[in-house]
């Protein structure tokens, strides 16, 4: 049983290999990331053989931890795709508590299973001082693998059971998402210990408390075996034999369940009335507007793209502000940035992001302008909203308000032409994004293509475009109040000119182009 | 790629010796090149000489009544043999049947798509007339979605030309699309719009004003019956449901072609006759539909004329009589693509393992 488990995961992995080549890639460089990570493990826990056992000790604990920590947690936030889901299997008749061992065993197959356990092996090294220490390391080895693999499997299927609704998947995204941003603070907190002189103190009571709790006893156990206190040894080891008997206990039951419960509903909300529909005008445009609107409401994959808009300046300016750059010129950073952003994020791909769902467009015959208006005006309407809040924000802020127009024109330019030439990109050049209904954080099902370079390139576009408004704004700066009035017109000319080029032009393609969008919506 | 609705002369129809009518021969108004193909034979001629004025709105409802339920003794008289038109005739309730001929809505020639190697519709000539139900039916794999995926514009035919109502969908797509309510298979919809939003979006995009859009979206969701689940996302629907507001949202711009990929897949049953009631009351005032099913069955009960297409090839077309040729659909389907696997060697499934 548990072999032809084994055997099952190994063709899946095989199997892994026998898809496109640009997948294959992918698989390859992420294998080849896997074991250098692994390599690089290695070596430095065998230099830790030779370090002073409170160094290896804090060393080896904490990053223990972190690593325990990542096997728990990772699956949770980002909905591991679980190839062997215990529901999979339910029709087989198998014996519950086989099932469940056999599904365990079988998660020593893969790229994090094979890393934590060359990892957890090469702790054996660190601790090989003296022989009970040595015995405790593998004894700990052993632990550490079956603790992080269980683990892992546990949560893999809480995201796969209890998380499976399609809105608790979305939310977990912006959830960790929010997690990673509220992780900043304790950055700058870190940043700011004095790691010259507290540094190595901090890790060691870090790892004290650490070494006590599940997450890290294993970890430590050999570790105070090496320093010779062999009670708080066995006691370690102890707290990490408990805590994997616990995740046994949960792993069967939580197959138990699984087995037995059906699919979780989701809670069906209801929305009254046509909503955006009832407020924008009854024609394509508007319609499409309207969609639009409501779209980057209710869907995680643009509420993410928005969330970012306002973090990007932000985390910018702070590593500008650490570099030494003046306040004064920094302050005119945000609202164009912010403006790139918004022009930039979903819009130039917005095609794709409909999915096959474009062929209600294809089929109803739209004109392709109207599909190109009405899919910019949520982001223009933002964007109007940011230049027409931040840019006199931004001005008092820099003590200047003569340097308004200037700040409007680039800002509006920098909104203009990202919109206009996210028109033509949208249909020229779509490329694989989050399918609706996936995790924001997913990845797409297929992999790049030569259209995300062309989109790349397009962004040099952009900053083309707007130079001569900027410059403007740079002489404006330098010489005064006439050249900001320039960069105002300037900017605003340019962008509305690209603007309608873009909409006419990317209108067209999106005509003669329906059926080859709705075949590339299909691949994806 | 614009060419004359022309019959298409695939092996079992009967040649149409009229002379090619052009295309403003096949508008609504101008039957009269047509009444001549089942004129040539005798036996029917009752119908033949049947004068377009007898078109009027009771006959239609009279022979339609009656008809409605049975195989088909109506609308597709252009198909029609000389084997079938005799045994219209003897129904004792169908002497007067609907104008004798009447205009091809939808007309296929040469129609062909590779993906790669793989010929996916090789050379398929099709002719839908106006007032019927057309069913496409194939195995799994067969083209069927291909096809019917080049008609409403979604796929790009390699050769071959479509004509909709005198309008080529590939020469002058924005006329032809107009023409035409769309229910592809397997495509996503926009499902983060509730119902609701979805056929007033799709009402709108087909360009009715909002007062239409409103008006007829209350009565498809009545006649759906999605009035509870008007107001939920489409992503919480049930595969059904997303089906029956797929199907009204096709329907809404009152279209004279409807072209539906598999309507009845996944629908329940009271919904499915529900629907077939809908359809069936769309052909009778003159509307078309065109659908493809696996179900054999649905097919032969509702369908005036089928074709059967395998491996990208036209294996058959005609009214369904002609067709099924004294058999049932199935039986004459599983004949044409092929036969039956024979069932041997599996006797150790008659014996239980526990």
């Amino acid at each position: 049983m548990v072999a032809q488990f084994l055997g099952l995961k190994l063709r899946l992995l095989a199997n892994l290999f026998r898809r496109s080549p640009w997948q294959v890639v992918g698989i390859v460089l992420g294998l080849i990331y896997g074991l250098g990570i692994a390599l690089w493990l290695v070596v430095g826990l065998a230099a830790l053989r030779f370090a002073p056992v409170d160094f290896a000790r804090a060393a080896v604990v904490v990053a223990g931890s972190v690593s325990v920590l990542g096997f728990l947690v990772l699956p949770l936030l980002f909905g591991v795709d679980d190839v062997l889901d215990p529901r999979r299997f339910s029709l087989f008749g198998i014996p519950n508590r086989r099932l469940a061992g056999a599904l365990a065993v079988s998660a020593l197959v893969g790229v994090p299973s094979l890393v934590i356990c060359v990892v957890a092996a090469a702790q054996i090294v660190t601790w090989s001082r003296s022989f009970v220490a040595v015995s405790f390391a593998v004894a700990s080895a052993l632990l550490i693998v079956a603790t992080c693999l269980l683990g892992a499997r546990v949560t893999t299927s809480v995201a796969a059971f209890l998380l499976a609704t399609r809105r608790l998947r979305e939310t977990t995204g912006l959830i960790a998402l929010i997690a990673l941003v509220s992780i900043s603070p304790v950055v700058v907190l870190l940043t700011g210990v004095d790691w010259q002189r507290n540094g190595l103190a901090i890790i060691e009571s870090l790892a004290n408390v650490l070494g006590w709790t599940p997450l890290g006893a294993a970890w430590a156990a050999p570790a105070d075996a090496a320093a010779g206190e062999f009670g708080g040894a066995l006691l370690k080891l102890l707290v990490a034999c408990a805590f994997l008997g616990l995740l046994w206990l949960v792993w069967q039951a939580l197959v138990d369940w699984m087995l037995t419960t059906g699919q979780r509903e989701s809670e069906v909300r209801d929305y009254a009335g046509l909503g955006w529909f009832s407020r924008m005008p009854a024609t394509p445009a508007g319609a499409i507007a309207a969609r639009s609107i409501t779209y980057w409401m209710r869907d995680a994959r643009y509420r993410v793209a928005l969330v970012i808009v306002p973090i990007v300046p932000t985390v910018m300016i702070l590593i500008l502000l650490v570099g030494g750059v003046p306040g004064r010129f920094l302050v005119l950073l945000p609202v164009p940035i912010m403006c790139f952003f918004l022009a930039w994020s979903t819009v130039h791909n917005d095609v794709a992001y409909d999915n096959s769902a474009i062929w209600l467009h294809v089929v109803a015959g739209t004109p392709g302008w109207a599909d190109r208006v009405g899919r910019l005006v949520p982001a223009l309407a933002l964007g109007i909203l940011v230049i027409g809040v931040g840019t006199p924000v931004c001005a008092i802020l820099a003590g200047d308000w003569s340097m308004l127009p200037s700040l409007i024109g680039v800002s509006g330019c920098v909104l203009l032409c990202g919109l206009g030439l996210s028109s033509i990109m949208s249909v020229r050049f779509p490329y694989p994004t989050v399918r609706p209904g996936d995790s924001p954080f997913s990845q797409p099902q297929s992999s790049a293509t030569a259209a995300t370079w062309m989109q790349s390139l397009t962004v040099l576009a952009v900053i083309a475009l707007v130079a001569p408004s900027a410059i403007l704004a740079f002489l404006g700066l330098e010489f005064g109040a006439l050249w900001h009035f320039a960069s105002l017109g300037a900017g605003i000319v340019i962008g509305l000119v690209v603007l309608v080029i873009g909409i006419a032009w990317g209108g067209r393609i999106f005509e003669s182009r329906g059926p080859e969008l709705l075949a590339f919506a299909l691949r994806n | 790629m614009d060419q004359e609705p022309e019959a298409p002369e695939t092996d079992l129809q009967v040649p149409a010796p009229s002379a090619a009518p052009t295309p403003s021969a096949a508008t609504a108004g101008k039957p009269a090149p047509r009444k001549q193909a089942p004129a040539k034979s005798a036996a029917a001629k009752p119908a033949a000489a049947k004068p377009p004025a007898a078109k009027s709105a009771a006959a239609k409802s009279a022979a339609k009544t009656t008809a409605a339920k049975t195989t088909a003794p109506k609308s597709t008289a252009r198909l029609t043999t000389t084997a079938d038109t005799p045994k219209r005739a003897t129904k004792p309730r169908a002497p007067k049947p609907r104008a004798p001929k009447r205009e091809t809505v939808l007309s296929i020639r040469g129609l062909s798509k590779r993906f790669g190697d793989t010929v996916a519709v090789d050379e398929i000539d099709l002719a839908v007339t106006a007032g019927s139900i057309f069913g496409i039916v194939g195995p799994n794999g067969a083209g069927k979605t291909t096809t019917l995926s080049m008609v409403t514009g979604l796929v790009r035919p390699d050769s071959g030309s479509i004509v909709v109502h005198g309008v080529g969908v590939w020469a002058n797509p924005a006329a032809a699309k107009r023409i035409m309510g769309v229910l592809p298979d397997r495509l996503r919809l926009f499902d983060r719009l509730t119902g609701a939003q979805l056929l007033y979006y799709s009402g709108v995009l087909r360009g009715l004003d909002a007062s239409t859009v409103r008006e007829r979206s209350a009565d498809l969701t009545t006649a759906f019956g999605l009035e509870d689940a008007a107001d939920r996302l489409v992503a919480d629907y049930s595969a059904g449901m997303t089906k029956k507001v797929a199907l009204a949202a096709a329907m809404i711009h009152s279209p004279r072609l409807l072209v539906l990929d598999e309507p009845f897949e996944s629908v329940d049953p009271v919904s499915a006759a529900n629907i077939i009631e809908i359809l069936q009351n769309y052909t009778k005032a003159g509307g078309t539909v065109v659908l493809s099913s696996h179900s054999m069955d649905l097919i032969q009960r509702i369908c005036d004329s089928v074709a059967i297409i395998v491996a990208g090839r036209l294996l058959a077309s005609g009214t369904m009589r002609k067709v099924r040729a004294g058999a049932s659909l199935e039986d004459r389907f599983v004949e044409l693509a092929g036969g039956r696997k024979a069932a041997e060697g599996m006797e150790w499934l008659h014996s239980f393992s526990d």
